[in-house]
């Protein structure tokens, strides 16, 4: 015959001071909700501001400048990025990567030669090649070479094209654009010597005019006389462009990116606080309740010291009856967190339905993290339950 | 199962009573088979022995053994075996769940080491002259019926040892006799050791060795 806790059950005055009982429930059942809920916003806002910004393999790329204030105006080695702040920049676990952009040190002149009458001074940029997002396998230069390919920003052509009918030039397709040749002349200061290029790639994340960066190395040398190692520009490669660290370095090092490309990151540093000030609360009322429920127990306990005792007096073993002791309380626990699950998932449902509109980036279902903490909640109860259980009735004669 | 005291007495005795007792300050060895009487009038420590040998108090200085081992050295869990299997006791203040019937009080202990099937509660409960009263709550029941409960539910375990505090207080003698019998009975079937505590000579019980307290 196995022992039956059923007729023990009776002997337990669980009944006395319900309200307190009840109290210990709701504050439970509101603290788990309110946990809940923080951790699945927590992560809603993680997923909605990863997907929100243009990635590539990935990552995210941007270029930065330093802040160029009324101080620093006018003096370049205070604008320019060192190789030591190059470094530092390099050691954020946040970067992926970075590339100094290599400009021009020499006045460049760029003209459609014969095919159009169009000719502007322009500069030219050079970067590391994995950080270009359209690399045809003709981008290389040799010394000696006469053709420079260039890779152009989507935006500057645009450009050209809104302006061309005003300046009575034609307007290209990006096709032509590659088809016709454009001669690069570099002035130096006792030399010029003009190159033929041709567009071989539009780019829509470099705002830039590329050019290998092994032929601006040599044409910096040649035409410029010096050898320029600081970078007015970096390119950097991110993990997640609204990652708030990143925000908050750059903001630390006055190092300058477009406020619109960081501006989720920025909201997203609000809404973490709030959803992390929320979920903190919630912790602390999950904290109280389980409190309120200890109390609950030791009042239990205390009306039915006379039974308990009896019954340990009779043989029953102390780990048993604590055991089953806490025991009656489980369902309750399993009860109320599911409660709050379920709970957690029409909020969801209803965020993903009415306020998203269902965006793709989010799901329905709350996600399995939240599933996982919430089984974690009701593992604390039971395992604090049955500690206090254990060790009042361990007090008992 | 042996049972041993060594040198026993309450913290709150003083040390003369020692040389007046046969079991304070001695030593004795108890063994299975052996019926012990001990007499003891009122504020002896009667009641504070079968206590201190059920481990329900530890006021006392010297050593209680059960089986070589001092039962100061006993575990909560170890404690709860050897009331459940070893040792058991009808204690004089009976102590049942006044909100529980007799039946269920008696099946309360059963159920943790059945010795007995449930018809020899009804059985010994017919002996005892208890049987009408077994579906009534233990409070609205008499002393008299109350204590008769209490040993049946003692005997309704195995045990080696049966430690009795004047079982028989709230009993007439025609009832005490019957009660002593079925005590008997159940103890020869088991070839336990019983020692039993009372006011005075208990004529009905056969003791094998008798000791004042």
């Amino acid at each position: 015959m196995a022992l039956s806790f059923k007729p023990i059950k009776p002997l337990l005055h669980t009944g006395t001071n319900a309200s307190s009982r009840w109290f210990s429930y709701i504050g439970l059942g509101i603290g788990v909700l309110l946990l809940l809920c923080s951790v699945q916003m927590f992560i809603n806002i993680q997923q909605l501001l990863k997907e929100g910004s243009i990635r590539k393999d990935g990552f995210d790329f941007v270029s930065i400048t330093k802040n160029i204030t009324n101080e620093t105006m006018g003096q370049p080695e205070k604008n320019l990025f060192h190789a030591d702040e190059i470094e530092a920049v390099k050691q954020q676990p946040f970067i992926a990567g970075v590339s100094p952009l290599l400009a021009n040190d020499f006045r460049v002149q760029l003209s459609a030669g014969n095919v159009l009458p169009f000719s502007t001074d322009m500069f030219l940029e050079a970067l590391d090649n994995d950080f270009i997002d359209t690399l045809p396998p003709n981008f290389a230069w040799k010394e000696g070479e006469q053709n420079i390919p260039i890779i152009l920003s989507s935006d500057f052509f645009e450009i050209y094209n809104i302006f061309a009918p005003g300046q009575g030039l034609p307007q290209l397709s990006k096709e032509t654009a590659m088809g016709i040749p454009v001669q690069i002349s570099c002035y130096g200061s006792n030399n010029t010597i003009t190159f033929s290029g041709r567009i071989v790639a539009f780019s829509d994340r470099v705002n830039s005019v590329l050019v290998p960066k092994n032929f601006l190395q040599w044409a910096n040398k040649t035409f410029g006389n010096k050898e320029r190692q600081d970078a007015s520009r970096l390119f950097l490669k991110l993990k997640d462009i609204n990652d708030p660290q990143l925000v908050r370095y750059l903001d630390a090092q006055h190092y300058v990116i477009n406020r619109d490309k960081t501006l989720l990151g920025r909201n997203k540093i609000v809404l973490q606080g709030v959803f992390s000030g929320l979920g903190i609360f919630g912790l602390l009322v999950v904290i109280l309740a389980l409190m309120l429920f200890s109390f609950y127990l030791q009042l239990v306990i205390a009306r039915s010291r006379q039974n308990l005792e009896l019954l340990l007096t009779l043989g029953y073993s102390p780990g048993w009856l604590g055991k089953n002791v806490s025991n009656q309380f489980v369902p309750v626990y399993i009860f109320i967190v599911l409660a709050a699950l379920l709970c957690t998932q029409i909020m969801q449902w209803a965020f993903h339905h009415f306020v998203m509109f269902n965006r793709p980036e989010l799901s329905s279902f709350i996600n399995w993290m939240v599933i996982l903490l919430a089984a974690a909640l009701v593992l604390m109860a039971i395992v604090t339950n049955v500690r206090l259980v254990k060790k009042l009735l361990y007090g008992l004669g | 199962m042996k049972l041993e005291i060594r040198n026993l007495l309450p913290t709150y005795f003083e040390e003369e009573r020692k040389s007046t007792s046969e079991i304070w300050g001695k030593e004795r060895s108890f063994s299975n088979g052996d019926l012990i009487n001990i007499v003891a009038p009122s504020g002896t420590g009667k009641t504070s022995l079968i206590h201190f040998l059920y481990k329900m108090r530890e006021s006392y200085s010297g050593t209680v053994l059960y089986d070589n081992k001092p039962l100061g050295q006993f575990s909560r869990e170890e404690t709860a075996a050897l009331r459940k299997d070893h040792v058991s006791i009808i204690l004089q203040d009976m102590r049942l769940f006044g909100e529980q019937t007799i039946l269920e009080n008696l099946e309360i202990k059963r159920q943790l080491n059945p010795y007995h099937p449930q018809e020899r509660i009804i059985e010994m409960a017919r002996q005892l002259g208890v049987d009408h009263r077994l579906n009534a709550l233990a409070k609205n029941c008499s002393y008299g019926e109350q204590q008769r409960s209490v040993i049946i539910r003692a005997l309704l375990q195995p045990f080696d040892i049966l430690l009795m505090d004047e079982p028989f207080s709230h009993l007439d003698n025609a009832n005490s006799k019957k009660a002593t019998e079925l005590i008997l009975e159940e103890a020869a079937r088991r070839k336990a050791l019983v020692i039993f505590a009372e006011l005075e000579k208990a004529d009905d019980f056969p003791a094998t060795h008798l000791y004042h307290l």
